[in-house]
């Protein structure tokens, strides 16, 4: 019995999917009933079936559309209302409605993924089509300041989680014909829809070719938003480089488009992704070129100089205490020596602690609602730090160094890059408490000779440092606008002068 | 992966060549001619860079010749399967010695100069275990790699070189000739091998994008090798006397602990990372020349497979000489005395069978 059961439920979904290959007919009745049966109307409530009577042609017609994606304000008043005070005899639908856009199917699958998007169909009696009218609204929130993109000096504007906005805000800095905007629909049930944005006359053909092929090829019911398509187009998974940029700024985005780079844009993903991304650009920052040359140099050097100590100054800490003493000043030594004296652990375990509690409190800090934020931030750093070292668990100058690498750590803006460098670090401690700086310097070579290796959509990921192309330069230092002419020649533009 | 998809530039090809041979100056070798030239230590690397330009000038007018060709091909070529085989054979076998051996001169620099109490099988495993990740990586990355780092390592030398030329004294050098003209000029030609490793660069020949970036690229890194060398012999003279420096076995270890920068007193860790660095790029490049020749020798396409065990094996090879310092250095020493006049009479050798062939003219 539950053997039939199951056949008839597999028949049931079998015809469901049936319903939607059906071509319409021309009997309106059938369409509708069709229609009810695949909203499983009227358990759907946000559904809506709304029949009238055309006046002056003397037929009945349905609009259908989801009330609570559309704007039915404009139904009413360009779609229902012309409809019905229609007395011609002999005048055409498409000059009745007064809506901006519209197209006619008479695919019932067409028709369906235009529903579902937003969009008002209209079927009339004793037609086999259906007009299917844009009227699509999507909740939303406004174009807002970017959370973690934050400059001074420069545009203030964000993505937002509509694409149509995002779109906008391309096109408004882009002013150009050549810009183009391609639609891939990459989900089989949701059909998540990608918008692949790059410049035609700029963009390298074979990038291009090959970022669509990945994102055609994907297999896979959903994919919400631009985070989790990242995972699913990047070539090494595993890696612990980031190889797709994320950002949320149009202005970096777009910097990105004019230099042949390709960015997918996504409903519900307040962001955009740059392909393909090099070392370089998760390095640099949008402000590094609004801000005058020096200027923006000196914050350059500073993000570097945050860079490394990040990874490294935990490390040779260790390193230094553990197996190069005489690498010290003796006085620095003698500080050091008599505070570590009181301490019972390694200095290894002892920074590895440290360095332990203020992740933790880094990621507490950012799950915890905002009201307690500040708490945690006074009960972290100062009392367990401070009662750390009375306590003689840690020795002061752990603290120190700890803070140093913490706070540097936050100098380095992207995200995918940041948790790089943070994880990096505790392996820089670790070679350290093994082997001091001959294990730092076998980890640095080796991470040297794995960086090299790396690839984002065949484009080296150190270059244009190593291995050489043709190029503006702009790696650790920029240069001055005007020296800047050429697109970077890795992505190899078709044109490859910005001038 | 086998052999590089894409080719190496000029750039690339120099810095590598810089490092493999570059770094000589950083290990035994000056102790080696200090040892019977004294005070005139310096002028070997130079004598004996005079005298390889006959070889080397030699093997790029064939390389340009043979234009598609690698030093293997022409060695085919030129002596026939067996005989070329042979000669090949004995080629890599010098090689692989000459790797096993001075790794473990490196690995004893490491363990007697920096972490006395670590065991050294340890640091050596950790030496080879980095070459090894590095030479698997294969030939663009070692390229891309030693670019990236190069600009900082020559950096490091050139601050060495000013303090410790500024910490000595210049009439230590005299008298030039040491222990006399003769034996300089005999003990040079025995030590020619130093330079030996540019025979092994010909077998990157067809790796790099062009004929003029190979030849180019080997003058460029031969001119700045040269003066590397004798500066750096001659640095060590001026701040030690050759008294001193004769009873040193890796001076420029004792340099970068004698020399010494405003407060801070002791610079050998600050320079230690960046000599440690170009180390592992020269053994990840020299493994990786040494195993492409063994690949092509035995038909083995794949040849990056066999690195982990080839280096492994190094390991347990170094490791069997219980005293490096001396026997290693006795140990190089007998190579060198090989591969000197191979290196001198091969590309000879091989000029002569091309001219006799009627390859050269055009």
């Amino acid at each position: 019995m539950i053997k039939n059961l199951i056949k008839t439920l597999q028949k049931s979904t079998k015809q469901s999917i049936d319903n939607k290959e059906i071509i319409l007919d021309k009997d309106l009745p059938k369409n509708i009933t069709a229609l009810k049966e695949i909203y499983s109307y009227p358990d759907n409530t946000d559904v809506q079936f709304r029949s009238l009577h055309i006046n002056g042609l003397d037929k009945t017609a349905m609009v259908v559309f989801i009330s609570t994606i559309t704007n039915t304000k404009i139904i009413d008043e360009h779609i229902v209302e012309p409809l019905l005070k229609n007395q011609l005899k002999d005048s055409r639908i498409e000059n009745i409605i007064t809506i901006q856009s519209y197209k006619k199917k008479n695919n019932m699958k067409d028709v369906l993924i235009d529903i579902n998007t937003g969009n008002a169909a209209l079927f009339i009696d004793g037609e086999d089509q259906a007009y299917l009218l844009n009227v699509t609204n999507f909740e939303g929130r406004g174009i807002e300041k970017p959370d973690n993109e934050t400059v001074v000096k420069g545009p203030k504007e964000a993505f937002n989680e509509k694409a149509a906005t995002n779109i906008s805000l391309v096109r408004k800095r882009i002013k150009n014909e050549k810009l183009v905007i391609e639609n891939i629909t990459v989900s089989k049930r949701s059909k998540n829809e990608v918008y692949v944005a790059y410049i035609k006359d700029v963009a390298n053909e074979h990038l291009l070719n090959n970022v669509k092929e990945r994102l055609k090829a994907l297999d896979v019911d959903a994919i919400q938003n631009l985070s989790l398509l990242e995972q699913y187009i990047e070539e090494r998974k595993h890696s612990i480089f980031p190889t797709v940029l994320y950002t949320e700024r149009p202005d970096r985005a777009v910097s990105f488009l004019e230099d042949g780079y390709i960015v997918l844009l996504m409903d519900n993903s307040p962001d955009s992704l740059v392909l393909p991304a090099t070392f370089w650009s998760f390095f640099h920052s949008s402000e590094d070129h609004y801000l005058r040359l020096i200027y923006g140099n000196f914050t350059r050097i500073l993000r570097m100089a945050a860079l490394f100590i990040t990874i490294f100054t935990s490390a040779i800490y260790v390193g230094v205490v553990t197996y190069h003493i005489e690498m010290v000043p003796p006085d620095l030594l003698l500080a050091i020596t008599a505070t570590r004296e009181k301490v019972p652990f390694p200095a290894a375990i002892e920074v590895l602690l440290m360095e332990f509690a203020f992740e933790l409190i880094r990621e507490a800090g950012l799950r915890v609602p905002s009201p307690i934020g500040p708490t945690i931030g006074i009960v972290g750093a100062l009392i367990l730090g401070q009662a750390a070292v009375e306590a003689n668990i840690v020795s002061p100058i752990v603290v120190i160094v700890v803070a140093l690498s913490g706070l540097s750590s936050f100098a380095i803006g992207d995200i995918s890059m940041n948790f790089t460098i943070r994880i990096i670090r505790f392996i820089f401690i670790i070679a350290a408490s093994l082997f001091g700086i001959y294990g730092m310097t076998a980890v640095f070579t080796m991470g040297l000779f794995y960086m090299v290796s790396l690839k984002s959509f065949g484009i080296p990921y150190l270059s244009p440092l190593s291995p050489k192309y043709k190029s503006s330069k702009d790696t650790l230092f920029r240069r001055a606008l005007q020296n800047e002419i050429f697109r970077p020649g890795y992505v190899k533009p078709k044109d490859m002068t910005k001038r | 992966m086998g052999e590089p998809k894409d080719k190496i530039g000029i750039k690339e090809y120099t810095v590598i060549a810089l490092l493999m041979i570059g770094t000589k100056t950083t290990d035994d070798i000056p102790a080696m001619l200090f040892d019977s030239l004294m005070n005139a230590g310096w002028t070997a690397p130079f004598i004996a860079g005079v005298i390889a330009l006959v070889p080397l000038t030699l093997l790029l007018h064939l390389a340009t010749k043979y234009k598609e060709k690698n030093l293997i091909d022409i060695c085919y070529h030129l002596f026939g399967k067996f005989l070329g085989f042979i000669v090949l054979f004995i080629l890599w076998l010098i090689g692989f010695v000459y790797i096993a051996l001075d790794t473990a001169t490196y690995t004893d620099i490491i363990s007697t100069m920096y972490f006395v109490k670590t065991p050294s099988i340890i640091i050596y495993a950790v030496l080879m275990g980095v070459c090894a990740y590095g030479a698997k990586r294969g030939l663009e990355q070692i390229g891309s790699v030693s670019w990236a780092v190069y600009p900082y390592l020559q950096v490091s030398l050139l601050l060495t070189l000013i303090l410790t030329l500024g910490q000595g004294k210049a009439s230590f050098l005299f008298p030039i000739f040491g222990p006399g003209e003769w034996e300089v000029m005999k003990e040079s030609m025995m030590n020619l091998s130093i330079y030996m490793d540019f025979l092994y660069l010909f077998i990157l020949f067809p790796f790099v994008k062009s004929t003029t970036d190979f030849r180019k690229g080997t003058w460029i890194a031969f001119i700045v090798i040269l003066f590397n060398l004798t500066i750096t012999m001659v640095s060590y003279v001026m701040l030690f006397d050759f008294q001193t420096a004769m009873t040193l076995n890796y001076p420029y270890h004792e340099v970068i602990r004698s020399i010494r920068m405003g407060f801070l007193i002791n610079l050998e860790t600050f320079f230690f990372p960046f000599w440690l660095i170009a180390t592992f790029i020269k053994f990840a490049a020299y493994l990786y020349i040494n195993i492409l020749l063994f690949g092509k020798l035995f038909n083995i396409n794949h040849f990056e497979y066999i690195i982990p065990a080839f280096s492994t094996l190094i390991v347990f090879i170094g490791m069997i000489p219980e005293t490096p310092t001396f026997s290693v250095h006795y140990f190089k020493e007998m190579v060198g005395n090989i591969a000197s006049p191979m290196f001198f009479f091969l590309p000879i050798l091989l000029w002569i069978l091309a001219k006799i062939k009627g390859d050269l003219r055009t």
